[in-house]
């Protein structure tokens, strides 16, 4: 049967199965240019899934899937802070499972990278100005 | 299916030993793999002139065999798998040394790292840090700017290593891009904001290289 | 920092001019003793320390506590030295040489004692320098690099065993952080020898020994700063500069200061075009290397109520930012109208360049009417002889005096410096000081001989305690204020004081009168013939009328008339620009190359730190180009030009640095009789009296927070027990 790289297509059925149909799996072949078996390892707190599958090269084997409301709208930056270091191979726990991973409460919810939208950052000054100028007192 | 492709590749590969005459061979035997007299030819090979290889040229031509062994290279290629990632949903390996995008720290309490040394303004070779500092209400040393030029910084890391405190740092994040300078020219404010969004990171990157600094 | 120190010892050890003059006098020159530093012979007079003696060779030996200016204290053991056949290392700032010593600065046992002193110095010092003020001018810093080992022994990981002491409030403008002081007790020193304060003393011994006020005290001088600079570590800063810059990115520029007639040597230090700090510039001649505190803290009054744009009243009554062109034209306009009845009042702060621009302007336009804002007496020599309103004797042979007589003035907050010198006489030379006027705290005994005009009568007479002292007297000094000379009866007393100072025996080339003004423009305005006073202005009541940083008052908008048009050209918001119906806004004395003169007649100049705030321009450059809009255009178009205009006034206001002597008392004593008007007998007062009074006197210290600050903290000392 893998002589006729059969195995390859019943593969293909089966992925094209675990992602929902034919349809969804077409969407996301447009999406992701991309329609792999793996597993899914977790989803984060915006619908981002991750996933795994060690059957391909170092480098390859981890992949995320940006969460459907992005529609075609995915950017790189949209991976929150916490799962970065996983999907760069630095490291192999998960945000939830490493020790190295404080909470504080002062820490900051997660933005993409918001240039070109309204909400984008744009330079002030943080200081007072040095020369405070005189203002002449008003006769009234 | 696939093992038959494998051949065609192979083929496609191999070609020479069964279309290419000994045009090759010859040409490698004249290029000499170690010289003895310490020279490599590397000019432009007259062509042998010898009726044998004349016609093999002719023939090859005629039938534009290495056109179609480029076929065959690129129908190979098409059902190997891909040597590049899928970005952005696949991701390359960093370190966590990574020197990325600025970020001021806070202690574990909120309150923030920098005390206006100064010492990362000092060694920027970029200059692209400007520090202004006075006396905060508490009497404690705190800068009021503190601004970074992300288009001057070339991203050495020496603010991170000259910093006795730990509080600016080069944060893992390379996806800043803007469409606009100005968006570049970070001040204090953003690059706190930047600390207290990148802070699980960071702290890891800074855990896992603990031992080694 | 330790380079300009050697550069400072050698110049002590060379002695100066005047020193030589006391030296060639005596006797019999003592023998030269020769003593080797590392094998290099040097001859040296007897009593010279081995310090000193190393630093005429160029060997430069670590010190903390050892300062040229002050006592020998000798507890800093940084500077041991090994000396041949001394079994012990001695401390080469309190050791005298002996004839053929061989020291050795860099033997085995010098390093291995440095190296000692060092371990000891930072076992209790903290590591704080990221935060610590003096972090790259620190001199433990830098002896630690070069002198100490290079490896620690320390182990308290634990932090449990560094000493940690309580910090002190000691004003507004000194900072304390106690737990780095290194116990180099230079700040006592200079508390109890210089400025005269003995608050700063040290209680404890050993590892509990504390620098601090013995009770809860602030330390209040009007020399206070200069603690500040002398200490070695981070103990004493700036409490105004404090975390706000850094040595190595400031840029320091040489200076004059203004604030009063002394014209300090200044060190400006600017930063992103902002004052960072003041510092003093060692001029012998002047502030030694000292400066008052009203020099070193007032810089924050250059960024606050600053003039930056032109203004003009509006027909509301309302003065209205507007651009230069509508500005100069409406001033332009004003003038042309008043034909020649315009006239000019100078201000304390305003420089030589801008004085002679306005004279050369309204000399054009026919009008004489150019006054001071501070009086001097016209009857008599008035201002035509320049050694009757010079302080002629110059500020440094002050300490040489052995009388001073001091009427009607407050030396220790007109010029604090000149106090210091009268100070280090009265400590060093045995000076007697005497003062007719208001009983004011010198920090140092005199005699006061009361505060009526009734007293330089008898003095003349030669009938009073002190005249017989003033008479024998070989270095006699007569410092008079100026302040009492702009009383009514001023002429009179200056041809008292001229009479009085003609009858003393001083030696040669020694100059009995000294008139001590307040004001920084106020010798170079004479100079260049501006009329004392504001009499004029109020006799011809010109209908434009220019303030050049007139803002003492002298002037009210009651003293002219409805429709006389006030025009100001200043840089800050003060009396002056309150009663303008134009403001025309100029640079301070840190935004301008300008020439000052001060009160012994020593032309200086101020070169630019920071560019002008806003679109104030330098003050000279805004009426060169209102002269052109008026039809009376000034021939000069740059600094140079104006310079040579300064020298063609009077040459002396240009060679800077150098004093310009004037000789003519006997002239002037024989002009001085035809002097009608009589003493009165209302006392001799003065403004400054207390310290609370000294720190805000022009609109640069009237704006600064810091002396408001200042002001307070006497006023709460007052309140306090101790």
């Amino acid at each position: 049967m893998s002589y006729f790289g059969l195995d390859r297509i019943f593969k293909l059925m089966k992925t094209i199965k675990d992602y929902g149909g034919l349809r969804a799996s077409l969407y996301k072949l447009y999406r992701i240019d991309n329609l792999r078996p793996g597993r899914l390892v977790a989803t984060d707190k915006f619908g981002n899934k991750y996933y795994e599958n060690n059957a391909y090269f170092y480098g390859r084997n981890r992949w995320v899937e940006y969460a459907p409301k992005y529609g075609l709208d995915y950017d790189a930056s949209q991976v929150p802070a916490e799962w970065y270091g996983w999907l760069h191979y630095k490291t192999d726990y998960l945000p939830s499972e490493d020790p190295g991973r404080p909470k504080y409460k002062w820490m900051a919810e997660y933005t993409e990278n918001l240039t070109g939208t309204k909400l984008q950052y744009m330079p002030y000054t943080t200081t007072n100005p040095k020369i405070q100028a005189w203002v002449p007192p008003s006769k009234k | 299916m696939s093992s038959s492709l494998t051949k065609l590749y192979s083929l496609s590969k191999t070609g020479t030993r069964f279309i290419r005459p000994s045009v090759n061979v010859m040409n490698r035997r004249a290029l000499g793999s170690e010289p003895k007299d310490g020279y490599i030819y590397v000019n432009a090979q007259e062509p042998s002139m010898e009726f044998k290889d004349i016609t093999d040229r002719a023939a090859q031509t005629i039938f534009l065999t290495e056109l179609v062994r480029g076929f065959g290279v690129t129908l190979g290629h098409i059902f190997k798998e891909p040597a590049t990632i899928n970005y952005p949903f696949e991701k390359g390996p960093l370190s966590p040394r990574f020197r990325g995008e600025h970020a001021l720290r806070r202690y574990p309490s909120g309150e923030e790292r920098c005390i206006a040394c100064k010492l990362c303004e000092a060694i920027c070779p970029a200059q692209a840090i400007t520090i202004e500092a006075e006396e905060r209400a508490d009497g404690s040393r705190r800068t009021t700017r503190y601004d970074i030029d992300m288009t001057k910084c070339i991203y050495c890391g020496f603010c991170q290593e000259a910093c006795p405190v730990d509080a600016i740092v080069e944060g893992p994040n390379f996806e800043f891009s803007t469409e606009t300078h100005e968006e570049l020219l970070y001040n204090k404010e953003k690059l706190l904001n930047n600390g207290d969004k990148w802070e699980s990171e960071i702290a890891s990157n800074i855990h896992a290289d603990h031992l080694y600094r | 920092m330790l380079r300009t120190a050697l550069g400072k010892a050698l110049k002590g050890a060379q002695l100066s001019p005047k020193h030589a003059r006391v030296m060639s006098q005596q006797p019999k020159k003592p023998e030269q003793i020769e003593v080797f530093i590392d094998d290099i012979p040097v001859k040296v007079d007897p009593g010279t320390t081995v310090l000193q003696a190393a630093a005429m060779v160029g060997v430069e030996i670590p010190r903390f506590c050892y300062h040229e200016r002050l006592a020998v204290a000798g507890n800093c053991r940084m500077c041991l030295v090994e000396v041949e056949k001394s079994p012990k290392p001695v401390a080469a700032c309190a050791m005298p040489v002996m004839k053929g010593w061989r020291v050795k600065t860099d033997s085995e046992m010098t390093k291995k004692a440095r190296e000692g002193i060092m371990e000891f110095l930072l076992i209790n010092h903290p590591l704080d320098c990221p935060i610590c003020d003096q972090g790259g001018e620190c001199d433990l810093q830098d002896q630690s690099m070069a002198f100490g080992s290079d490896k620690s022994r320390f182990t308290d990981i634990e932090h449990s065993g560094k000493r940690a002491v309580e910090d002190k409030d000691i004003g507004p403008l000194i900072k304390t952080i106690m737990t780095r002081c290194i116990h180099c007790t230079r700040c006592i020193r200079f508390a109890s020898e210089v400025a005269g304060v003995d608050d700063l003393g040290t209680t404890g011994r050993g590892n509990d020994m504390q620098v601090g006020t013995y009770v809860e005290k602030m330390f209040l001088s009007e020399m206070s700063g200069n603690i500040i600079d002398l200490c070695p570590v981070g103990a004493l800063t700036s409490k105004p500069y404090s975390f706000t810059a850094r040595p190595w990115e400031i840029r320091k520029i040489d200076s004059i200061d203004v604030l009063d007639a002394v014209g300090s040597n200044i060190v400006v230090s600017s930063r992103t075009g902002e004052v960072m700090r003041i510092m003093p510039r060692v001029n012998e001649e002047i502030n030694e290397e000292w400066i008052a505190d009203k020099s070193r803290f007032s810089y924050d009054g250059l960024k606050r109520q600053r003039l930056v744009t032109p203004m003009l009243r509006d027909n509301t009554g309302e003065l209205r930012p507007v651009d230069w062109e509508a500005a100069l034209l409406t001033v332009a306009k004003q003038i042309k109208n008043a034909g020649a009845n315009v006239g000019a009042i100078a201000g304390g702060l305003a420089d030589a360049e801008v004085l002679v621009a306005v004279k050369d302007l309204l000399n054009r336009l026919g009008s004489e009417a150019l006054c001071t804002e501070h009086t001097f007496p016209m009857d008599g020599s008035g201002t035509d002889l320049r050694s009757s309103y010079l302080l002629n004797n110059g500020i440094a042979h002050a300490e040489e005096a052995d009388f001073v007589l001091l009427v009607g003035t407050n030396p220790r907050f007109e010029a604090p410096l000149l106090n210091s010198r009268l100070r280090k006489g009265y400590v060093h030379n045995e000076l007697e000081v005497a003062l007719i006027g208001p009983k004011v705290d010198l920090r140092y005994q005199y005699k006061h001989l009361g505060d009526g005009t009734d007293v330089l009568q008898q003095l003349i007479g030669g009938g009073h305690e002190v005249s017989k002292k003033l008479k024998s007297a070989k270095k006699p000094l007569i410092i008079v204020g100026s302040e009492v000379l702009e009383r009514p009866d001023g002429a009179a007393i200056l041809a008292v004081i001229q009479k009085l100072s003609a009858s003393t025996k001083a030696q040669e080339g020694w100059k009995v009168l000294n008139v001590l003004h307040k004001v920084a423009s106020q010798v170079a305005a004479l100079d260049i013939g501006y009329n004392p006073g504001v009499d004029k202005i109020r006799e011809n009541n010109p209908k434009v009328l220019l303030l050049l940083g007139a803002d003492e008052g002298a002037i009210e908008k009651a003293d002219l008339c409805d429709n006389t048009f006030v025009v100001y050209l200043g840089h800050h918001g003060d009396h002056g620009a309150t009663i303008a119906d134009a403001i025309l806004p100029g640079a301070a004395y840190t935004e301008k190359q300008a020439t000052y003169v001060n009160t012994e007649g020593r032309a200086q100049q101020t070169l630019v730190a920071v560019t002008p705030p806003g679109r104030a321009r330098e003050d000279w450059k805004v009426i060169r180009a209102l002269s052109e809009i008026v039809g009376a255009k000034l021939p000069y178009d740059n600094l140079n030009e104006i310079r040579d205009r300064l020298d063609e006034v009077a040459p002396h206001l240009t060679k800077y640095g150098e004093a310009e002597n004037a000789n003519f008392f006997k002239q002037a004593q024989d002009l001085a009789k035809n002097v009608k008007t009589q003493l009165d007998c209302t006392p001799l007062d003065v403004k400054l009296k207390d310290l609370s009074d000294y720190f805000m006197t022009d609109s640069i210290s009237r704006a600064s927070p810091t002396m408001a600050k200042c002001v307070q903290a006497v006023l709460k000392q007052k309140q306090s027990k101790f």
